[in-house]
């Protein structure tokens, strides 16, 4: 599979300084174990880590956001730290790997699984994009309930800083953000629809004292890294639109909606309001996921 | 005394005449016996002559009584002919001529009044292909019986009445055909109007109607799916008089004629549960019965918790679903049962059932779901033109709703569309002997639907960015012609495919 991997031990002097230091305050069963990687271990790696964590269930905003956040983090040359499951956590490895930023994958299996298997595709893009596969456990032992929470232990330890992106109440991202605490690590936290179940988890945090992050700004500043001031480029309007084209995109850009109810709002036939929305679809300017549109 | 009476056999939809032959012996013991492959139902038929015909008043002869049914060596079942037989012994015993080109059809009860007996119908049409005038069926299915034209049906109430007929002295009337409305025009459960928003869902029954499309609904529960499904008779248009013929012979074959029923003139909602055996949905046993997608024969089958339904009966359907008919195949015999029917089917997209939820969260794994969606099978998805999603109404949305009643049409009016839209089509597809654009196979898709530059770049575009199959993007030009014979237009046009491809297959991974 990969031509690098290998052991650190936990008196190496490559071990990560920073999940040293954080795994100091927890009980001595819960202390630094030895690491099992693949991939190349350099230290540089570990300098600035961002953990992303958030919900399996991620929702299309979950998703959209998380995207647009790590892109611009790892463009900055932050690492993204998580949990390789699906849902929040492929989606900031993916988006990583896709705009060549680096990204360690803490599994909660033994180092030679790739577990959800259905992501062996991304597990090789984090190596060829020079990230790290990293585990607690050896050889082809299966992850456990026990060893999920394990694995958020890690996955705090290692970074500077802890984003949840989406979480319900008592979701495995809410542990990670708890390590996060005990280890003093700074906490964002994405705020969502107060309706959403998945913002719940969230919302609490910021409640809490987590930062609120409405833009990658919030996260690279607080990493204290310069960056050039980015032109801020005006989305290019598409032209030669009907009004209700334009209308329709005004009113997704305030709130994703069915077809019924846009027929509905803009008292137009639903033939002609789907006639409408693929020919719009077809342009790119809008998509659809599960059911409701949203401005591309 | 010899004395033949005809009858028929039926083979499926098949019929052959039977000759009764029943022979009055004055030598030998006294007893009763019937030869000539004949059934349980068709032996215990024995009791049932004589003790009816004793309960009419009239000795049983005491002789040796035999009757063969002829031909031999085919199988005959069922109580049709106690009528036949027990005609046969009264004709010797009371001495009246059994008239010519006659038929007899019928299942006695113990007190000599006949009981409705299905196959009439069959009967009448095997008469009037073979020159009989004449026949003699219970008074209950005789209504069924006479909608054949050029036959003379006589509705027998009991024993005593068909021999005093007879003997002349009484006389029964042939039956006027009479269709049968109240019991043929059950509306459907629900108007469309009583379904609130949804709009999206019902213009995508309004076209699966038109064409005659299969189509598939997937949501979590509570959105709505059945309630649209049940709705759905209400907007189809009814059978033409081919097509009556068509269902009313698969009816009249399975016993599904009512007493007193007539012409099959509704179009057949049949919705079997999840649970339904294999040889209950395509039709089977030793004798061939015709199955649920028979009994659906142009009408709508609607599979509720689609992929619930096993395997093997999903990929039963596969063929009738592309042919239109089903061949039954078994040891003694080969019934072939028409089986042209609309595929309504009904899913959720997850086991849990809310992936697709706006509020509730889903609990599935994304393995769960992964496996839940493959149990519907690539090769029945891509038989089935038309795919929505239905979310569930919001409640509060209720009173816009009421206010805009422009949306709420009620199930007659959108019912006049779909007929329009059907006539166009079948104006358009008749020298092709097929009925309505779901039919359409790719050489009646390249003859019947040309289209214009425009609306081939427009397809051409979707295929690429959906990335749909090749099978696909036939069905995209089947349902825009549709939407175009329902917007009253011979050409295909930009906004006809676009409204189609609202309606593609859809991932419904949820990743």
């Amino acid at each position: 599979m990969c031509k690098n991997s290998g052991v650190i031990e936990i008196d190496s002097k490559e071990y990560p300084l920073a999940l040293r230091e954080a795994l100091k305050n927890l009980v001595a069963s819960q202390g630094s174990k030895k690491l099992y990687y693949k991939g190349n271990w350099d230290e540089s790696i570990f300098k600035n880590c961002l953990a992303v964590v958030g919900s399996r269930h991620l929702t299309f905003y979950g998703r959209k956001s998380t995207e647009q956040l790590v892109t611009q983090a790892a463009a900055v040359g932050i690492t993204i730290v998580s949990g390789f499951m699906y849902g929040g956590d492929e989606a900031a490895h993916s988006a990583t790997v896709k705009c060549g930023g680096r990204t360690i994958a803490v599994m909660p299996c033994g180092i030679d699984v790739i577990h959800p298997p259905q992501h062996k595709k991304l597990y090789q893009e984090i190596l060829e994009n020079n990230g790290l596969i990293i585990s607690e456990y050896e050889g082809d032992f299966l992850p456990q309930q026990w060893s999920y929470v394990q694995r958020d232990r890690i996955v705090a330890g290692l970074s500077k800083a802890v984003l949840v992106t989406e979480a319900a109440l008592n979701s495995g991202s809410l542990i990670t953000a708890g390590y996060a605490k005990k280890y003093g690590r700074k906490i964002f936290a994405l705020p969502g629809q107060i309706t959403s179940e998945l913002s719940r988890g969230t919302l609490k945090l910021i409640k809490e004292g987590a930062e609120p992050v409405s833009e990658a700004e919030d996260i690279i500043k607080y990493f204290k890294i310069l960056v050039n001031p980015v032109k801020k480029i005006a989305k290019a309007e598409v032209g030669k639109e009907s009004t209700l084209e334009e209308k329709i995109v005004a009113q997704l850009r305030r709130e994703a909606m069915k077809a019924d109810d846009i027929a509905r709002l803009f008292a137009v036939p639903v033939a002609q309001i789907g006639t409408t929305l693929s020919l719009m679809q077809l342009k790119g300017i809008i998509i659809n996921n599960s059911g409701k549109y949203y401005v591309n | 005394m010899l004395i033949k009476v005809p009858s028929v056999a039926n083979l499926g939809l098949e019929s052959i005449k039977v000759d009764i032959e029943v022979n009055l012996a004055n030598k030998g013991l006294p007893g009763f016996d019937i030869v000539g492959l004949a059934d349980k139902a068709v032996g215990e038929s024995r009791e049932r002559v004589r003790t009816a015909i004793v309960s009419s008043g009239i000795d049983f002869p005491a002789k040796k009584i035999t009757v063969n049914m002829a031909p031999a060596d085919v199988p005959k079942e069922g109580s049709v002919y106690d009528l036949p037989i027990a005609v046969g012994i009264l004709s010797s015993v009371l001495e009246f001529p059994i008239p010519q080109k006659s038929l007899f059809l019928g299942e006695l009860s113990f007190d000599g009044s006949l009981r409705h007996t299905k196959g009439a119908f069959l009967m009448a049409l095997f008469a009037k292909e073979f020159g009989f005038i004449n026949l003699f069926v219970p008074k209950d299915s005789a209504n069924e019986a006479a909608s054949v034209k050029g036959i003379k049906v006589f509705p027998v109430e009991n024993l005593v009445q068909i021999c005093r007929h007879f003997k002349k002295q009484d006389e029964i009337f042939p039956v006027v055909y009479k269709q049968n409305l109240e019991k043929e025009s059950l509306p459907a459960e629900f108007d469309m109007k009583e379904i609130l928003g949804q709009e999206q869902a019902k213009r995508a029954m309004e076209i699966a109607a038109a064409g005659g499309h299969n189509i598939i609904m997937v949501g979590s529960p509570g959105s709505g799916k059945t309630m649209l499904a049940r709705a759905l008779p209400g907007i189809l248009p009814p059978l033409n008089e081919p097509e009556s013929l068509e269902v009313t012979k698969i009816h009249s074959a399975s016993g599904d004629i009512p007493p007193g029923g007539s012409l099959v003139t509704r179009r057949q909602f049949r919705a079997p549960h999840h649970t339904a055996s294999l040889v209950g949905l395509v039709g089977g046993g030793s004798k061939p019965q015709p199955g649920e997608i028979s009994l659906a024969h142009r009408g709508v089958l609607f599979l509720d918790e689609f992929n619930e339904f096993p395997r093997s009966i999903m990929e039963a359907m596969r063929q009738p679903l592309e042919d239109g008919c089903v061949t039954i195949s078994r040891a003694k015999q080969r019934v072939a049962y028409p089986a042209s029917f609309m595929l309504v089917a009904s899913a959720n997209p997850c086991p849990c059932g809310y992936a697709l939820h706006p509020k509730k969260s889903c609990t599935c794994g994304l393995n769960q779901i992964a496996k839940y969606q493959k149990r519907i099978s690539g090769p029945i998805l891509d038989r089935i033109d038309l795919h929505i999603q239905v979310m569930p109404v919001d409640t509060t949305e209720f009173e816009d709703n009421q206010k805009n009643s422009e949306f709420l049409e009620p199930s007659e009016k959108i019912k006049q569309r779909v007929m329009a839209a059907r006539q166009k089509q079948e104006d358009r597809l008749v020298s092709e002997s097929i009925h309505s654009n779901s039919q359409m196979k790719n050489i009646h898709i390249k003859k019947y639907c040309k289209l214009p530059k425009d609306v081939e770049s427009i397809l051409r575009q979707a295929a690429m960015k959906f990335q749909l199959s090749a099978r696909s993007y036939m069905k995209m030009i089947k349902v825009a012609r549709t939407i175009a014979d329902l917007d009253n237009s011979d050409e295909i046009s930009v906004n006809h495919m676009a409204e189609a491809l609202q309606y593609k297959p859809k991932n419904y991974e949820i990743a």
